[in-house]
């Protein structure tokens, strides 16, 4: 009944009636997301089919010249991750690599399972701070003890597929002027819960898809600190990270700001594991939700004001993030307002249309993610599509209000200066600096 | 009346009420007049020499007796002046002075005299010398630490006994304790080179991964407002610190920045580790190892107990032969006369058969004791084993001493005696050497057991040896 008064209601109406109805699907996320993903990563499907003489050249060049890579892996209280981590380092095909592990005053045994680690010589060296510094203080202390030429950044609580350090080092070797590359982080705990399951779909979206079709746009403005490559010269000029939240967005800025190139490599493949409650990830998402209003917005304002150094694709870079996340975050509830008041006795039909409009969608993204991953797609990763039907509603309404929440609290109150990443005593003094 | 005596090289003006005794003639017999030794210490050296051969006379009479100095200065190690008794302040005409000491000297007088007049082969040896120092004075007997010693640790009044070897006395203490003779209150904990027992050792810091001493030590700090991690040395200007990062000044400790961690860089291999190992060396023997490989001891204030107290007062077949007797049932030597009596009678009567008799004697059998500490009794044990499995159960065994052993081998020639005490003597080497670095030397003489033969004058000649 409801359906067929949905299909009579969806026929019936002309196209100026659907796009006043339905303009958020069919002005912006239409556009951005789908076409956008089917054009970009159908070229770079193609490119890459294209290009394997230069992947093989550079991979030949690569194991030529065998640079030392270091692996940093900053973490406090993650040392039941770590054997796993330290285990998929020692398979990987690319061996010349040095493991530096940095305890952030962890008040647990990592310190003990590290050590041990250490001496078994499964890493190669492992720092223990006493007193906890936060994120960006650890991943500089690693950085300050490698000596590699390319520093590879893991998270503690994730590993890496066997051929990941090979495949995140190739684009190094096929242009000078890239000083960045991105990994690709998938869910490594997708078949837990529910939850963790939306998350690997989403993760496949956002990251998968969406890092790509932004690196090859020009405008990739996160390499994520669960897995990202740099060039060691580039960091030491940067000296390292600043003070988080936020530090991976941070410090990809900078790198831009350098005129370097940064680029996403969706075959480097980390697994990292993702919160199994809706609770847990929730407060996650709050986190780094509120960190992209205070990096984007306020430190790397620069970056949309005209200067000198301006450059066209960094103000993009930014200006569409904060434009997608911030703006149409606003505009969702202007969308939602509008139903509500205008239109309030065709909600049940716009509902509706729009859950089918957004699940389709997925559906096709979905599609596009596996020809872009190709035989990097495990089997359970095949079968989240399963789970599709359920991502309008995970990403339409759970993580909008949590999204919108976290906006609200970082324009009021700045909230983020007391944020998980640091410890209390940072955060005060990035506060009273307004950094 | 007991009175004072001087002990002294020459013996003008010596009031009435002092005796005098020259060092080369101190004796026993009327030393139970004597109330305490008094030695003259002007000249501490010559003055502990004395003190040294005091303690190491032979007679309970004389090296129990308690010793005053007379003209003690502060000149003097603590361990030599903590060694006396008591002090004699101003000179020998103090007559009330002599008086007090020698009261305050009554009981352990008393105890000295209560000791049987019987034979004193035991007091040659240093055990249980210790044994009866301990237990003829009241209280605990302290460790003082000194570095005129190897061992780090002295009982002053001990230490004259010690005076001419650096070694001994935390070994013979401990076995003392492990025979339940003395019971020891925890004072310290201290670790002794394992070849060499010095207990000066250089514990300090080594890299791991090449073995070097050689280390620069830097703390790390971090700048809380850019996140800056680095080595105190890198923030350095003059007398301030400014951040080579962000080229601020670091005022507050806490407050604006920290220091996390300590680093440690090898100058030989440059290897960077937070996790020293810890290497120790000997400054005697000059080894170098790992701290676990070293000797850890603790060092006790030790007191007489009740068993100790009964040995020190009566003898002590207490250590080797005890144990002896545990495996082999030793039996007392009236007990071994007789048998010998009776087994000279029979073999004359039936005139079959010949037995032996084996004199055993195990040389430094108290370095042993020395050499073992408190795993003698362990040792001891399984040279019990080699004895029980030599001889035979019908053999009849006393032991005179810890270290003279007398057997007789019924049915047994000279010839097959001889054979026995040779396994003996392999058992017994073979044992030892395998645990130390050295075999007591074992001398044995074998007589055929005949009437004509008498007891007491063979065993006394083999003693004469
Ligand atoms: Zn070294
Ligand atoms: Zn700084
Ligand atoms: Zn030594």
């Amino acid at each position: 009944m409801l359906i067929e008064n949905t299909i009579d209601f969806f026929l019936n109406m002309d196209t100026a009636k659907v796009l006043a109805y339905f303009w958020p699907f069919f002005l912006l996320d239409m556009t951005r997301y789908l076409l956008l993903d089917v054009v970009v990563i159908s070229v770079y499907a193609i490119k890459r089919v294209f290009h394997k003489d230069q992947y093989a050249l550079a991979r030949r060049q690569l194991y030529k010249e065998r640079p030392l890579v270091s692996i940093l892996i900053p973490g406090k209280n993650e040392g039941k991750h770590i054997p796993r981590l330290a285990e998929s380092l020692t398979r990987q095909t690319y061996k010349n690599i040095e493991i530096i592990i940095v305890d952030d005053g962890s008040d647990d045994n990592t310190a003990e399972i590290c050590r041990r680690l250490e001496q078994e010589g499964k890493i190669d060296r492992f720092i223990r701070n006493e007193v906890r510094g936060g994120k960006a203080s650890a991943a500089n202390t690693a950085l300050s003890f490698s000596s590699g030429k390319y520093i590879v950044h893991i998270d503690a609580d994730s590993h890496l597929a066997f051929d990941s350090v090979e495949t995140i080092l190739l684009p190094f070797y096929m242009d000078p002027a890239i000083g960045a590359v991105g990994g690709d982080v998938r869910v490594a705990n997708t078949d837990v819960s529910f939850v963790t399951r939306l998350q690997g779909i989403e993760y496949m979206k956002s990251i998968s898809i969406g890092r790509t079709v932004s690196s090859e746009l020009g405008i990739l403005r996160i390499i994520a600190g669960a897995h990202g490559a740099f060039r060691r010269d580039i960091l030491e000029r940067l000296h390292g990270w600043d003070v988080g939240p936020g530090l991976d967005g941070d410090i990809t800025l900078k790198i831009r700001k350098l005129g370097f190139r940064v680029v996403h490599e969706p075959h480097a493949v980390c697994y990292t594991n993702v919160p199994d409650r809706f609770r847990a990830l929730a407060r996650q998402r709050f986190r780094w939700d509120r960190s992209m209003v205070r990096f984007r917005v306020r430190k790397h304002r620069d970056i949309l004001l005209p200067s000198l150094n301006f450059s066209f694709l960094n103000f993009l870079a930014s200006a569409e993030n904060i434009f997608f996340n911030l703006i149409l975050d606003v505009k969702w509830w202007v969308y939602i307002v509008q139903i509500l008041i205008i239109h309030p006795t065709i909600l049940q039909y716009v509902f509706l249309i729009n859950f089918v409009l957004y699940m389709a969608a997925n559906f096709l993204q979905f599609f596009i993610a596996s020809l872009l991953l190709g035989d990097s797609m495990r089997r359970k990763d095949y079968l989240l599509a399963f789970f599709i039907p359920l991502v309008p509603v995970y990403t339409g309404i759970f993580l909008r209000i949590v999204r919108t929440y976290a906006y609200l609290m970082e324009f009021l109150h700045g909230a983020s200066y007391f944020d998980k990443w640091n410890p209390w005593k940072v955060s005060r003094v990035v506060k009273e600096e307004k950094l | 009346m007991r009175m004072p005596c001087l002990v002294a090289r020459e013996s003008n003006t010596i009031p009435q009420s002092v005796l005098y005794s020259d060092p080369s003639s101190v004796s026993e017999p009327d030393s139970h007049d004597i109330a305490y030794w008094i030695v003259d210490m002007q000249d501490w050296r010559a003055g502990w020499q004395l003190v040294a051969s005091l303690r190491e006379h032979l007679s309970p009479k004389v090296y129990l007796r308690p010793i005053v100095y007379m003209n003690a200065d502060n000149s003097m190690p603590e361990e030599i002046s903590k060694a006396a008794d008591g002090q004699l302040n101003g000179n020998l005409d103090n007559g009330t002075m002599l008086e007090v000491l020698a009261s305050s000297f009554e009981k352990t007088n008393q105890w000295i005299d209560h000791l049987p007049d019987t034979n004193t082969a035991a007091d040659a040896n240093i055990s249980f010398k210790v044994l009866r120092l301990i237990a003829s004075r009241e209280g605990e007997q302290k460790p003082v630490t000194t570095v005129r010693r190897k061992s780090g640790y002295v009982y002053p009044l001990l230490e004259p006994l010690f005076s001419k070897r650096d070694e001994g006395v935390l070994e013979i203490l401990e076995f003392l304790d492990t025979q339940k003779l003395i019971s020891g209150s925890f004072v310290s904990k201290a670790h002794f080179c394992s070849s060499c027992n010095s207990a000066f050792i250089n514990f300090k810091e080594s890299c791991p991964q090449c073995g070097a001493d050689d280390l620069a030590v830097d703390e790390l700090v971090h700048h809380f407002r850019c996140a800056h991690m680095g080595a105190m040395s890198d923030f350095m200007r003059g007398s301030s610190m400014v951040c080579p990062k962000c080229d601020r000044e670091l005022h507050h400790i806490g407050v604006d920045y920290d220091k996390p961690s300590i680093m440690y860089t090898c100058n030989q291999c440059s290897h960077g580790f937070q996790d020293p190992a810890i290497m120790t060396s000997c400054y005697n023997c000059g080894r170098s190892t790992e701290p676990e490989n070293q000797l850890s001891r603790v060092i006790s204030a030790y007191s007489i107990s009740a068993i100790g107290q009964n040995a020190a007062s009566y003898g002590m077949e207490a250590l080797f032969t005890k144990i002896l007797d545990s495996e082999l049932q030793l039996c007392s030597f009236d007990a071994f006369r007789d048998f010998y009596r009776v087994e000279a009678a029979r073999i004359r009567r039936y005139k079959k058969s010949e037995s032996s008799l084996a004199m055993i004697a195990l040389r430094d059998i108290d370095k042993l004791y020395i050499r073992l500490g408190g795993r003698a009794t362990e040792v001891f044990g399984e040279l019990s084993t080699v004895f029980r499995t030599v001889l035979r159960q019908s053999d009849v065994i006393t032991a005179r001493n810890e270290s003279i052993f007398f057997v007789i081998m019924t049915e047994t020639s000279t010839q097959h005696a001889e054979r026995a005490v040779e396994r003996l003597r392999e058992g017994i080497t073979e044992l030892l050497s395998s645990n130390l670095d050295f075999a007591p030397e074992m001398s044995s003489l074998i007589k055929t057991i005949s009437v004509d033969m008498d007891l007491d004058k063979t065993l006394e000649a083999f003693l004469q040896t």
